[in-house]
């Protein structure tokens, strides 16, 4: 019986000990699953941020996989800024997109983050910001400031303090297939809105697909939508309500919304893309399926590789519609890839230069790669730079406005709502006056 | 002396037995019980996960019945797949059960075959799957456009269904030419259901089928000395013996219909077009930052598979 007795209260022990272990904080494994790759990597990292002798760790997660684009620029930023600093031990692990958002809200409201981390910027950094889990970079910053210019650090700055460390930055770009064009007799993409329908007209008339776009990803509805928006009722009305300045009861607005919803009903896109992602939909584009692909201009690396494609492909800005409130120019995108440091890192200070330092290199491999756009100044040989990146920098260079994609510059629940009623837009199951007047009762 | 004896061995061995059920106890409570409290505690709140909470009562459960969160249409959903469920996949899986039981040749490896669905990860089920419901080039596209009936094939028969329902909406959207089968309110439903059932109809065949074997030869022996056929046989002496374990079967389909989130999620991701209440509940608590709404959501699950569990038994314990 005192045999049965001590085995109980040992088995009873272990369980508890065990249970106690796991929410011991000095040393985590985590095993992170890449569903974009089907490979699992497994890393063994400290995540609190201890002193080793001289040496400081530092810990980092971002969303550069495997397959992400960016992954080259990240992998050499981190080799240069880590042989410049033998005085730092540094660990970064990467996680998918969509799981990493989830991943970094969990950690920030268990105020368990690493030292530094990928967010974007605007409402989702905004939210970490309000709640005092971010370290502010004012003091970092101010030994970049000539290499940084203010203008691209304001999507990460709150109440005048600056949080977030830019990377590169990227716009809303027209990217068209020339072979498909020629073909209906257009040797470059239409400049008017009037040429550009035409051109579309021409396109379904040799039973060609103009637009391709994934409705199963509503993100990607909005690279159109947002476009025609702002080229319709001018980058100062839609920053206003984005930014939750201006109501969305707006007149010009649903009548912009009509006018995409034109697009979808006279058959320029593609039906069958309401059953695809945005992956299938580039790999339908890239197989000369569609002549238009309005997206991210962080496909240009992936079309730069491709060097059957390549030739083929050429980026443009989406035209102007009314020319009374829009002008070219006026672009959907700007700096939202950021990294942040956290507030509860015991090496703040050095983690902020360190990442000033970081996002700088990452921003200049990625810039290189043709990745995005540099949001920090370009000091180096940039002769290299594809072509199509090449040409959306000169369309930059004379833009005159910006307004962050919509889904970024807005809180989590008014972005859950407009995206809920892009679906239906692009479903045709509301029109713009609905559209409209449904986002200004939801959003307030 | 001998009654404090006894005594002290009683008190002994209740301390033992509370020893050895204090781990499952703790468990229990740790993953289970306090979880269920906090989501019952945090749908109480607004909250966006992050920062401070606010006490709101039971706004956010009238809140998950709006349109904007649209749980509603998610249950009615989740109800359709629960009578699928029952109705469809467990007869498949107890006809299986009966058959493999009834010792077939090869039955090993068709118990290994049925069960296979069930041991690969969810995910690669639904890009299995993606592949099967491509439009145009997919496994079904295909097979569909091959067989024809009255000269049209099934394929246009249901492209030309759904361009009629497309152009009795507000604003008739332009026809088809194939079937986006995820990507459209009318089929993406039935898409996703179809791999859920085709996926579990091993599980439930295993559970069956260990029932089928526990059935005493010689119950099976004397029926058919008395002449009775193997249909004869199933119906009145197998089904009746397995009953305790059909009745498990239908809980586990009818909650595990309630619950399912992971192959919706990956066949159709953002799941507007064929909601279920955790795909509704992810979207509120990950997208939109209501952890309040979400937890609510949760709440609501969690009594929901709890009261269907017990109807379920009442209609068991009424038939015996």
């Amino acid at each position: 019986m005192k045999m049965k007795k001590f085995a109980s209260v040992l088995l009873a022990g272990a369980m508890v000990a065990t249970m106690a272990g796991c929410t011991s904080d000095d040393t985590t494994t985590t095993t992170t699953t890449d569903t974009n790759t089907n490979t699992t990597t497994t890393t063994t990292d400290t995540n609190t941020t201890t002193t080793d002798g001289e040496k400081t760790n530092l810990t980092m997660w971002c969303i550069a996989t495997e397959s992400d684009s960016n992954r080259h620029s990240y992998e050499a930023a981190i080799a240069d800024v880590t042989a410049a600093h033998p005085e730092i031990n540094f660990t970064w692990e990467a996680f998918e997109n969509e799981s990493y958002k989830t991943k970094i809200k969990a950690a920030v409201a268990a105020d368990e983050m690493p030292d530094i981390f990928f967010t974007w910027s605007c409402a989702f950094l905004g939210d970490f910001v309000d709640a005092g889990r971010v370290y502010c970079l004012d003091d970092a910053y101010a030994k970049v400031k000539d290499e940084l210019p203010e203008s691209m650090m304001g999507n990460s700055t709150y109440n005048g303090k600056h949080y977030g460390v830019p990377l590169t930055m990227n716009i809303v770009g027209l990217f068209a297939n020339m072979d498909l064009l020629k073909s209906v007799g257009y040797d470059d993409i239409p400049g008017t809105y009037e040429d550009f329908i035409a051109c579309c007209d021409a396109l379904k008339a040799a039973d060609i697909i103009p637009f391709g776009c994934a409705g199963k990803e509503t993100w990607c509805v909005t690279e159109y939508l947002e476009s025609v928006i702002e080229k319709s009722v001018g980058y100062e009305a839609l920053n206003d309500i984005f930014l939750a300045r201006a109501s969305w009861a707006n007149d010009d607005v649903a009548a912009a919304v009509d006018t995409f919803q034109s697009l979808v009903v006279n058959g320029y896109f593609d039906p069958n893309g309401d059953g695809l992602s945005n992956d299938e939909i580039k790999a339908n584009f890239m197989a000369g399926k569609y002549a238009f692909y309005m997206n991210g201009t962080w496909n240009c690396a992936d079309f730069a590789a491709n060097e059957e494609f390549f030739p083929k492909v050429k980026v443009g800005e989406f035209p102007v519609i009314n020319a009374d409130k829009a002008t070219l120019g006026q672009l959907i995108g700007g700096p939202s890839d950021t990294l942040a440091v956290a507030a509860s890192s015991p090496n703040a200070a050095v983690a902020a230069d360190f990442t000033f330092e970081l996002g700088r290199l990452i921003c200049k491999y990625g810039y290189l790669d043709g990745c995005g756009l540099p949001a920090w100044a370009v000091n180096y040989d940039d002769s290299e730079v594809n072509g199509l990146t090449k040409t959306v920098a000169a369309i930059t260079a004379k833009a005159n406005g910006y307004v962050l994609f919509g889904d970024t510059a807005m809180a989590a629940d008014d972005a859950d709502a407009y995206l809920k009623e892009v679906a239906m837009v692009y479903g045709c199951e509301v029109d713009g006056k609905t559209f409209v007047e449904d986002l200004a009762a939801a959003i307030r | 002396m001998e009654g404090i004896k006894l005594m002290n061995k009683k008190i002994t061995n209740r301390i033992n037995v509370f020893l050895f059920l204090l781990p499952a106890l703790v468990l229990f409570l740790v993953i289970l019980i306090i979880p269920i409290g906090l989501s019952g505690y945090y749908s109480l709140q607004e909250w966006n996960g992050i920062g401070a909470m606010k006490f709101v009562g039971i706004e956010n459960y009238k809140k998950v019945f709006s349109d904007s969160v649209g749980l509603g249409p998610a249950i009615r959903n989740s109800i359709i797949l629960a009578i699928l469920s029952t109705f469809v996949q467990l007869p498949v899986s107890l006809g299986l059960a009966l058959l493999l039981g009834k010792g077939i040749k090869g039955e090993r490896i068709f118990l290994s075959v049925f069960f296979m669905p069930v041991l690969i990860s969810t995910v690669v089920i639904g890009q299995l799957w993606l592949k099967i419901y491509y439009p145009e080039q997919g496994m079904l596209s295909v097979l569909l456009s091959g067989f024809k009936i009255g000269g049209k094939s099934i394929e246009d028969g249901i492209v030309s269904w759904i361009n009629n329902m497309n152009a009795k909406l507000p604003i008739p959207k332009p026809p088809y030419k194939n079937v986006p089968w995820l990507g459209n309110q009318y089929t993406a439903l039935a898409c996703c259901f179809i791999p859920i059932l085709w996926q579990y109809v091993g599980y439930h065949m295993l559970l069956l089928y260990a029932g089928v074997k526990s059935v005493p030869p010689e119950l099976r022996e004397a029926a058919k000395i008395d002449g009775a056929t193997d249909g004869q046989i199933n119906k009145y002496i197998v089904i009746p013996q397995i009953k305790p374990i059909i009745k498990i079967c239908v809980i586990f389909a009818v909650t595990g219909s309630l619950k399912s989130f992971d192959l919706i999620y990956v066949l159709v991701a953002k799941p507007k077009v064929a909601d279920v209440p955790s795909t509704v509940m992810y979207n509120e608590m990950f997208s939109a930052n209501n952890y309040g709404t979400g937890s609510a959501i949760a709440v609501m699950l969690i009594v929901l598979c709890f009261v269907f569990a017990m109807i379920i038994s009442a209609i068991f314990k009424k038939e015996d």
